[in-house]
């Protein structure tokens, strides 16, 4: 992989963290009854790192990404985003703040069908009605890989080209923080290491920092910090481990 | 935002294919419907066959040409407006479904966008540029359509009884481009609701499994629903005794009210009849039939909307039907209470030698012999073609019922006039009021109106003279049918024989005025049947585009759902069984629906149109009624079943893991 110039400058290391939950707690109602997602979850993601959210089935992982991006509101505590709260913001100004801020990238159906690899790339830009530069979308397409395969349509690429399509479109718009809610779960593990290493990249490089939800300890393996989430809880966490520590971790916080 | 709806029509092209034949076929109607009032309106009678009247108390006082009835085109352009607005109203109707539905079956991916960074409201514009494609494309296609058929159209209407004269094709321009926009307009307000539901789906859309729509329905759609709801009660309570001719359009344009009402508060309503008419079901199945109820019920914006175009039309062709029949029931009791005499001849030509015939013939107590004579009356800024006729009192009085409801008929002499009851109503005319008039011979006149007369159309004109003035501005004509009183002990099946005997060569004939009343309610139905199916024909074939498309639409999107059940052990017969089931109880649930507006409307109706008379025969035209709810059932059945079967057969269970 060609490593061209930064797409933006890197982000100065202030005091502020790229993202603050305080004390949050999501409580889904229906009518089965409340159901405690998150029970008081308070966490700092310093910038520039790769941190990787961990825990049972049901745990509250997806919920907790959810709340941290602003894509749902959190029923208590409040959520800071590079120093701007998200709480008691309308949908216009979120929405502004997640594609100038944010980017995604989840297990499946993360493109539209109906437009070509660089229509989908450029989407992000053409919604900010910025008119996309054609060298911006290459030399995105470079970095995942996918040099040649512009004018493709997702159904003619591999699950791994797709999520590499999906990292393209999240890293055109340089955002601070990348959020990516089980991006392997769907591939194989030769594809898996191509995935994981271009989200290793873009805070190795450009110092952009990156929550991802897994349950594969292979994947958590290339965080620099694995956090554990139990019943709604931050259950502890564990730096730079291997994946065969992190999966002792895991059975640990299971049994 | 423009970029990405070219783009994702292009991609849902089976989603969209159903708006564009829609909202083509719609923009076709709509089109002919132009060039052929266009035709009507370039037509240019005779000079000659047209008279000219003054309106002096018009602002500002004009003159008019008024065509007489024999070049009139009058007749056709109303037909053609009544399509317009018939058509008009299934387009915006189906239109808005389709488009709610392809909104609907795309929450996943408008969440995709919303998460990657576009605003409600770019949401909103792509959809509605959406729209936009699709009914360009569609509209120019049906304008195009409507150009190529239009000669044909013409020539069919050509010399028929609504236009008889020949007319050619106008300057399509201006038709078209009206026909064109009118489909653009319909469809964007078709689209705008789509659009904005579009534009609340939530980011987190993309990220949930469940692809399902939220089920509650909005506050706004249930407001809607109820002001509609009220709107037709309002004109429900409007058809009523006393209302008059009023009541025929009031047939058709409450059920359209209720049309509308019910399709908006469907999600509410749908539920509980689904589970009603589910009943049977779950009983006689074993699986399929709680499949279909469950589905049926646990998605009533879907059932709504499939239901929709079925429930249109069968509200508005049944309530029309049965208007009709109705209202014909109600002509021929007044033609059988009005007409005393026991035999009526019937005098096509030759009326001066039949005059003579009859008189001459024993045994007869009264002919009345009417003299037709059209005019023209003026009223303030108005001209109509009336039928009036000159009546001979002596003998009229004792042939019909004639007694005045006011006034009094034995002043009918000199510049007078006696008026129908429906004439009196329709143009507030009083006794004693004068009523300008203009004769065929071109003079003008002032008659004073001396007796108001029940309305009895095809016994007793809307306007009755007396004798001199009818023969002194028609001296030509001659009566076209007698009513005969036979003498006292004379028997009037050996009168009816004596005449036609003198008759002989004349071309008239006498016939029992049973046989005469049946005859004239038999043309009464064919004339209505006629314009039934003009007016509801282009209906009813888009409608049953329509009910086709969406419930196609709907199997096409189930593809995922019946491989699924395919891959847990469902058999291809369970599914087309369940699917079978469920298109029925939505078609059932729909056309209870449409059951209740038809009798609701055809209950008053009758109450109003048969006021003050007894002995009224119902004549309920089943098979019509029948045929139209079976072939919503049929069309709905077929066209969720055929793409059902087509995905089983070419899919396999293993294609749920893709
Ligand atoms: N939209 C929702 N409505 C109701 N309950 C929900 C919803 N989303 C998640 N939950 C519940 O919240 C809990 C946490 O869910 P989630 O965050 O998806 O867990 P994880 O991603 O760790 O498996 C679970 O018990 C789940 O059933
Ligand atoms: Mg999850």
């Amino acid at each position: 992989m060609t490593s061209t110039a930064p797409p933006r400058p890197f982000v100065v290391q202030s005091e502020s963290p790229a993202l603050l939950l305080d004390g949050i707690t999501k409580t889904y109602r229906s009518k089965a009854g409340a159901v405690d997602a998150l029970r008081g979850v308070t966490y700092q993601f310093t910038r520039g790192s790769f941190t990787a959210v961990m825990g049972p089935s049901g745990s509250g992982k997806s919920t907790l990404l959810q709340c941290a991006a602003g894509l749902d509101q959190p029923t208590k505590g409040m959520v800071m985003l590079g120093g701007v709260e998200l709480g008691g913001r309308d949908e216009v100004a979120l929405t502004k703040l997640r594609r100038e801020q944010m980017g995604f990238v989840f297990q499946a159906y993360n493109l539209l069908g109906s437009l070509t690899v660089y229509d989908n790339v450029a989407l992000p830009l053409r919604l900010t009605g910025r008119r996309p530069r054609r060298e911006d979308v290459y030399r995105v397409l470079d970095q995942v890989g996918l040099e040649g395969k512009a004018k493709r349509r997702p159904a003619e690429l591999s699950g791994g080209q797709q999520q590499r399509v999906a990292i393209a479109r999240a890293l055109i718009t340089g955002p601070a923080v990348f959020f990516a809610d089980e991006p392997t779960g769907a591939l194989d593990s030769s594809t898996s290491r191509q995935v994981l290493t271009l989200l290793r990249q873009a805070t190795d490089r450009t110092g952009q920092t990156v929550v991802m939800v897994t349950h594969d300890p292979v994947a958590a393996a290339f965080a620099d910090r694995v956090l554990f989430l139990s019943d709604g809880l931050v259950a502890g966490s564990l730096d730079r481990g291997d994946a065969a520590r992190i999966a002792a971790a895991m059975s640990e916080l299971e049994g | 935002m423009f970029f990405l709806s070219r783009q994702t029509v292009r991609r849902h092209r089976s989603l969209y294919a159903g708006s564009f034949v829609a909202l083509a076929v719609g923009v076709f109607l709509l089109g002919l419907a132009a060039t052929a009032t266009a035709a009507t309106v370039a037509y240019d009678g005779p000079a000659a066959a047209s008279i000219t009247v003054d309106l002096p108390q018009a602002d500002p006082p004009q003159q008019v040409r008024v065509p007489l009835s024999d070049a009139d085109v009058s007749g056709l352009q109303t037909v053609l407006s009544l399509v317009a607005v018939i058509s008009g109203f299934i387009t915006i109707f189906v239109i808005a479904s389709t488009f709610a539905f392809a909104v609907a079956s795309r929450r996943r991916e408008v969440g995709l966008l919303r998460l990657i960074g576009a605003t409600p409201r770019q949401v909103r514009r792509m959809v509605l540029g959406e729209a936009l494609v699709v009914a360009l494309a569609a509209a120019i296609t049906g304008a195009v359509l409507a150009q190529l058929a239009t000669p044909l159209l013409l020539a069919k209407a050509s010399y028929t009884e609504l236009a008889p004269v020949k007319l050619e094709p106008a300057s399509p321009w201006v038709p078209l481009l009206i026909a064109i926009s009118a489909g653009l307009v319909v469809a964007m307000l078709g689209a705008r609701s789509a659009a904005r539901r579009a534009a609340k789906v939530a980011p987190v859309d993309a990220l949930r499994e469940a692809e399902l729509e939220p089920t509650r329905i909005g506050v706004v759609r249930i407001g809607f629903g109820l002001l509609f709801l009220a709107g037709s009660i309002v004109l429900l309570a409007l058809i009523r005794p006393g209302t008059g001719e009023a009541v025929i359009p009031l047939s058709m344009f409450t059920p359209m009210l209720l049309v509308i009402a019910l399709t908006l508060l469907a999600p509410l309503v749908v539920p509980w009849i689904g589970r009603l008419w589910a009943l049977p079901l779950v009983a006689w199945t074993r699986v399929s039939g709680r499949l279909a109820r469950s589905n049926v019920v646990a998605t009533p914006r879907r059932s709504a909307s499939l239901a929709a175009p079925i429930l249109a039309i069968s509200a508005i062709a049944g309530s029309m039907v049965l208007t009709l029949s109705f209202a014909a029931d109600a002509a021929a009791a007044t033609i059988r209470d009005t007409l005393r005499a026991p035999i009526v001849v019937t005098a096509p030509e030759h009326g001066a030698a039949v005059r003579e015939r009859i008189l001459g013939t024993t045994g007869i107590a009264a002919a009345d012999g009417a003299i037709p004579i059209d005019l023209i009356r003026t009223d303030g800024d108005s001209a109509e073609v009336e039928t009036a006729e000159g009546i001979d009192l002596a003998a009229a009085t004792r042939t019909r019922a004639l007694s005045p409801i006011s006034g009094d008929l034995t002043n009918l002499t000199g510049k007078t006039v006696a008026i129908s009851k429906e004439l009196s109503g329709f143009e507030g005319y009083d006794v004693g009021d004068e009523i300008t008039v203009t004769y065929l011979d071109r003079t003008a006149d002032r008659l004073r109106v001396v007796a108001i007369l029940p309305t009895a159309p095809g016994v007793t004109a809307s306007m009755v003279l007396p004798p001199e003035l009818a023969r002194q501005h028609a001296p030509e004509a001659t009566p076209s049918q007698w009513f005969i009183l036979p003498a006292q002990g004379s028997d009037a099946g050996a009168l009816v024989t004596a005449l036609n005997e003198r008759l002989t060569g004349t071309g008239a004939s006498a016939v029992p005025a049973v046989e005469w009343e049946e005859a004239q309610g038999e043309a009464l139905r064919q004339g209505n049947r006629f314009g039934l199916i003009l007016l509801l024909g282009p209906a009813a074939l888009y409608s049953a585009i329509a009910i086709a498309n969406t419930l196609l639409m709907g199997s096409l999107q189930r593809r995922h759902e019946f491989v699924t059940s395919r891959l847990l052990g469902a058999t291809p017969a369970q599914i087309r069984r369940m699917v079978l089931w469920e298109s029925s109880l939505v078609g059932a649930v729909a056309l209870s629906l449409g059951t209740a507006i038809t009798v609701t409307v055809g209950v008053l109706i009758r109450r109003a149109m048969t006021d003050g008379m007894s002995d009224v025969p119902a004549t309920v035209p089943w098979t019509v009624l029948l045929g139209i709810a079976g072939l919503c059932l049929v069309l709905a059945v077929g066209a969720a079943l055929a793409p059902t079967a087509f995905i089983l057969k070419r899919s396999h269970p293993g294609a749920a893991m893709e």
